[in-house]
């Protein structure tokens, strides 16, 4: 991973701060190899989404700015872009919430994507045939609004749009939030199958950070702006403190609410 | 009974095509409020700038028709492109709010420069056509109705066809409509938010031009066109802020309602009820549709 060639995404401890006063991240290095699948974990306000935001340069639309470190995308500085050039450059954010373009068609959303690109329209027919093979179920639905397709159906519109723009690299903020099981599988299937044949590096975040972990090659924990722990997928899934702070699994078994209960009565009986 | 009839059709036909008029000039609001979500007050100076411009350009310098009517227009690009680049692109990250501000503040700013550049007095403009009634119409169909306003329709039908057609099937179209949705999520996707701004403001611009053409050749080109801009509000409350067919319809609907109000009804209140009618009608609307008869309805998944 020391090789800087091989890393299509190098952040070095960056400092991301809003409105000049709050500070969001601490100190955030990651390495995306390319190719590869990385995974960026941690709870609610860690600092996941300030860290892709930093990384395709929306945070100045939220009025925040990295303030220490810097980061290199495929070998070029990002700090001088705006999201559109990075775009041009190859690198897609699907941003959280899916946000859809709700009063467009499914194909509207996703022929959209490709607006950076200088197309033909039978070009454009061309790309979204091979878009639909990712994402049948979309192709079914393509003359539908898209604000009344469901919450599966409207996190693939935004990948597929993201696709439309062939990028080299995505990255995708919590695309399975509030998804039923089956459906964050099938999401993730398509990430996986994305990656493997179109040959896109890809940085997620999750709080799924079982299976996202599954379909990852190297994960990063972050906790309050801060990389606490990082590893291969592997070592972070049988990683002891990891089973017990975000898999909820301790080495004497499952460890529920209702087991915590039951300890703390135990304990209580013994005092008295 | 037949008379009586006749006199109400009439009434209501100068209506319609009187709130045609009002029609074009809420169109300019709606394009800017579809791309921006602001209400651009300054939409009556462009309105008075580049008709003055116009007259300017024809009676000044005794540029012909055709190509004082394209300067002007280009004129609008131009201060679209400014507007882009001075002062939409500084307030990218602000409220809607500040943005709103800054376009009272360009309203003055347009104001200005066309009085200083072209003086303050009462320019009349003459397109050809007449106010006064078809002669054809009235005699074969008895009714008296305005070569103007006939012709305000038009413009409006064919402005709304071209519109329609921009945003439909053209990508520029596309990228207004995503940018209208979500703007964050348009740029995310590499759609950039300053060629689309370019674009409606230009778009408002040139569509002041026809309405202030329109409104001058009745009123003649003067500063008051600038409050035109007030009566286009109840029209965008009823048709919808973000519906270009609902600023259509709702120009429509204010300029019969009006007529036909201030005939059946005026003389009770002493007459001059078209000034504030519209409003009485705008206040109902926001007390049982908010969104106007076509406005886009917030879709909310449930």
């Amino acid at each position: 991973m020391s090789n800087t060639s091989t890393n299509i995404l190098d952040i070095k401890n960056i400092e991301v701060m809003y409105d000049g006063v709050i500070l969001a991240l601490h100190d955030v290095s990651l390495k995306v190899p390319k190719g590869k699948v990385v995974a960026l974990l941690g709870a609610n306000g860690a600092g996941k989404s300030t860290t892709l935001k930093a990384v395709s340069t929306m945070l100045a639309s939220e009025r925040g700015k990295v303030t220490k470190g810097s980061i290199n995308y495929d070998g070029t500085s990002i700090d001088k872009q705006n999201p559109s050039q990075m775009v041009g450059l190859g690198m897609v954010q699907v941003l959280e919430g899916r946000r859809c373009f709700g009063h467009l068609t499914v194909e509207e959303n996703i022929i959209s994507g490709a607006y950076s690109r200088k197309l033909s329209k039978g070009d454009i027919n061309q790309e979204l045939e091979k878009i639909y093979t990712y994402f049948i179920r979309l192709k079914e639905r393509r003359k539908s609004q898209a604000a009344f397709t469901s919450g599966g159906e409207q996190q693939m519109i935004a990948v597929a749009r993201a696709m439309m723009a062939k990028p080299k690299m995505l990255l995708l903020d919590e695309p399975t939030m509030g998804l039923a099981p089956q459906l964050v599988a099938e999401i993730f299937n398509i990430v996986k199958e994305l990656n493997t044949k179109e040959g896109v590096s890809i940085l997620l975040a999750e709080q799924n950070t079982n299976v996202a972990l599954k379909n990852s090659d190297y994960g990063y924990i972050i906790e309050t702006g801060r990389v606490m722990l990082d590893g291969t997928a592997k070592s972070l899934l049988s990683n002891d403190q990891v089973k017990e702070l975000y898999l909820g699994i301790s080495k004497k078994g499952r460890k529920n609410f209702r087991d915590v209960l039951k300890e703390e009565s135990l304990t209580k009986k013994k005092i008295n | 009974m037949v008379d009586e009839l006749l006199f109400f059709m009439e009434v209501l036909v100068g209506g319609l095509l009187a709130g045609t008029m009002y029609s074009l000039v809420a169109l300019g609001f709606v394009l800017i409020f579809k791309a921006s979500a602001t209400f651009n007050f300054s939409q009556g100076a462009m309105v008075f700038f580049s008709v003055l411009a116009f007259c300017g350009f024809m009676q000044d310098f005794n540029i012909p028709f055709v190509l004082a009517f394209i300067m002007a227009a280009l004129l609008m690009v131009v201060v679209g492109l400014c507007t882009e680049r001075f002062v939409l692109r500084p307030l990218m990250n602000a409220s809607e709010d500040t943005v709103l501000m800054a376009t009272i503040g360009l309203g003055y700013v347009l104001e200005g420069l066309a009085q200083a550049a072209w003086g303050v007095e009462v320019r009349r403009l003459d397109l050809g056509i007449g106010d006064f009634p078809v002669p054809w119409i009235a005699d074969n169909l008895k009714l008296f109705i305005s070569a103007l306003d006939i012709t305000a329709g038009v413009v409006a039908a064919i402005m709304i066809i071209g519109l329609f057609l921009l945003f439909k099937y053209t990508k520029i179209g596309l990228g207004l409509r995503a940018v209208a949705d979500d703007a964050g999520a348009a740029s995310s996707i590499g759609i950039p938010l300053k060629h689309i701004m370019l674009l409606v403001w230009s778009a408002a611009g040139v569509v002041a031009l026809v309405a202030g053409c329109m409104w001058g050749a009745r009123a003649g080109v003067q500063f008051a066109l600038v409050d035109l801009a007030l009566k286009a509000l109840p029209v965008l409350i009823i048709g919808g802020f973000s519906s270009i067919p609902g600023a259509i319809i709702g120009g429509l609907i204010i300029g019969a309602v009006e007529k036909v109000l201030e005939v059946y009804i005026g003389p009770f209140f002493g007459g001059a009820i078209e000034g504030w009618a519209p409003y009485v009608l705008a206040i109902f609307f926001l007390l049982y549709r908010p969104e106007g008869l076509f406005g886009e309805k917030i879709i909310r998944r449930v």
